[in-house]
């Protein structure tokens, strides 16, 4: 096998660039030129909420100007007649409605302890604390069957931060959860086949690391699950998590960038966990303590440099559909409304 | 100061690994912070599991407690099922002033407790949380010694915010593991196995580190 390095990663992507991209009526040209460019260097946080539209899949890479604009008034009334919904639900009806009560009364609890340290979230009486619970409850009602689920903040968090605007931010996380969703399905098989992919990764590209985890019983990958679960967002600073999240979502080389980020992780320190034979415990405490303590820039070269070293067949090891791939149309319609039990 | 979480080794007798379970909100996070810093901030919900290490002296024996703190949401529960594994102590946690977490004890944590847990000796501990909240109580003292009456579960009532009772939880749920030989066995066991892990290079930082 040849040697291969992840590229140097380029500064981040500003606006007078962004708009060399850009034809006269605001198309983006190459959307595969962009990508790439984005790959290696992300964007600058004030063209943030330009950008991300696009990589979420929200804007079409060959809208204009006019159209979007025009997309963002439909899409406006749109959110609203959603959040009518349950915004028109009386003290009296609520009563006799225990699952919107549950579900509104855990959405209440976890915004209030969302990014808080964040000044854009901090204080009492924070109206971007209100409208974390009104796109997190209107989300509920636009995909009832999911529903919510912890961990959901802490992904449109970073969005509404960036959007800064309450109808824009809820189509771009209805955008994201296309694709994560899987992530919070009651029988947890999104979580499931990422995890169950991560491990055949590991067997291709660290078997004796592979092996390590097999004689230790510990296969089920759970201590990767928060990482996968929300995309690292607990493992990095805010302005880390919102770079890194760029990148995974130009899925320039792959879909799966990020579990050849969790490769990438673990091999760095494959030496201390076989080293000090950690059990199931001890690694799960160890991953957990890895927040706040990974280097981002040289975490994505490594896992650009296995994706590419794994290449055909890596990508044969992730079975189709694997999120964050769009779901394949025939099986997903069972997928959410399987268990009688909507939280 | 006194809650190192370092892995200082020999420095204690015993170890025991507890968990932390209940419904979502309760706050478990907060019961754990309260005991391990006094400092009670709103905490993000937990993903997954979330480990704290308190060392402390009770009965004589110094311990170290690698306290378990796992997410209360129904939907991670394919996960927490790994979690029980050779834990010494259980706390069933419930919000005194929301009913339905106080029910579910019953409905679903229990379930989960049999099911999963891997030590028959195990201790469990019922603590009905948020008693600073009065004026909103749910839940009766009297209702929650019953339940525990009924399992064999010690019980006690508390407030992560006021940190009233909440050493206590930890320091009773101690001592009744050391009351149980098998337990007692594997705390002791836990602690042998952890000084022969030791290696020259994972030196603590021992400035003025010297046994008494």
């Amino acid at each position: 096998m040849t040697l291969v390095w992840g590229k140097p990663r380029q500064p981040p992507l500003g606006s007078e660039e962004w708009a060399t991209f850009l034809d006269s009526e605001g198309r983006v040209m190459d959307a595969k030129a962009f990508k790439t460019r984005i790959f290696y260097g992300g964007v600058e946080h004030t063209i943030r909420r330009e950008v991300w539209p696009f990589l979420l899949g929200y804007h079409a890479y060959d809208s204009t100007y006019a159209e979007r604009e025009y997309l963002k008034s439909t899409k406006k009334s749109a959110y609203e007649t959603v959040r009518q919904q349950w915004q028109s639900i009386s003290t009296e009806q609520a009563k006799r409605f225990t699952k919107f009560r549950e579900r509104k009364s855990l959405i209440d609890k976890d915004v209030v302890r969302t990014d808080r340290a964040l000044p854009f979230y901090d204080g009492d009486d924070n109206p971007n604390v209100n409208i974390l619970r009104d796109i997190l409850l209107t989300y509920s009602f636009y995909n009832f069957d999911l529903g919510y689920c912890q961990g959901m903040s802490d992904l449109l968090s970073p969005i509404l931060f960036v959007m800064e605007d309450e109808s824009e931010s809820f189509w771009c996380f209805v955008a994201l959860m296309e694709r994560l969703g899987p992530n919070f399905n009651r029988d947890q098989n999104g979580m499931h086949s990422q995890l169950f992919a991560l491990s055949k990764l590991v067997e291709l590209l660290d078997s004796p690391l592979h092996n390590y985890f097999k004689q230790n019983d510990c296969l089920n990958y759970f201590f990767c699950f928060r990482w996968v679960l929300i995309q690292f967002k607990r493992e990095f600073e805010y302005k880390k998590t919102m770079r890194l999240w760029e990148v995974l979502w130009t899925h320039y080389l792959s879909e799966h960038l990020h579990l050849y980020v969790c490769v990438a992780i673990l091999k760095r320190y494959r030496n201390k966990i076989i080293g000090e034979h950690m059990d199931f415990d001890t690694l799960l405490k160890f991953t957990n303590e890895l927040s706040g303590h990974i280097d981002l820039d040289a975490i994505l070269r490594d896992a650009e440099a296995l994706c590419i070293c794994a290449g055909e067949n890596g990508a044969a090891r992730i079975p189709p559909g694997t999120p964050p791939s769009l779901p394949i149309e025939s099986e997903n319609a069972f997928l959410y409304a399987q268990d009688d039990e909507v939280l | 100061m006194g809650s190192s979480s370092g892995q200082s080794s020999g420095s204690y007798d015993l170890s025991f690994k507890i968990l932390l379970i209940g419904d979502s909100g309760v706050g478990k996070s907060s019961l754990l912070v309260s005991f391990i810093s006094s400092s009670v901030e709103d905490l993000a919900p937990t993903i997954g599991v979330d480990f704290k290490i308190k060392q402390l002296t009770v009965g004589g024996k110094r311990l170290k407690l690698t306290i378990w703190d796992t997410a209360g949401q129904e939907r991670f529960r394919t996960l927490t099922s790994s979690y029980y594994r050779n834990a010494q102590g259980i706390i069933l946690v419930y919000d005194v002033t929301r009913r339905e977490t106080f029910t579910n004890l019953s409905d679903v944590w229990t379930k989960e407790v049999d099911l999963y847990s891997t030590n028959q000796d195990c201790v469990k501990m019922l603590v009905g949380n948020k008693v600073d909240k009065d004026s909103e109580r749910d839940v009766t003292r009297e209702e929650g010694m019953a339940l525990a009456e009924e399992h064999g579960w010690t019980f006690l009532e508390c407030s992560a915010k006021t940190r009233e009772n909440v050493v206590q939880c930890f320091e009773e749920l101690a001592l009744k593991i050391m009351k149980v030989p098998s337990l007692l066995e594997e705390g002791s066991t836990a602690v042998k196995r952890n000084i022969l892990k030791q290696k020259p290079e994972h030196l603590p930082a021992s400035s003025g580190g010297c046994c008494s």
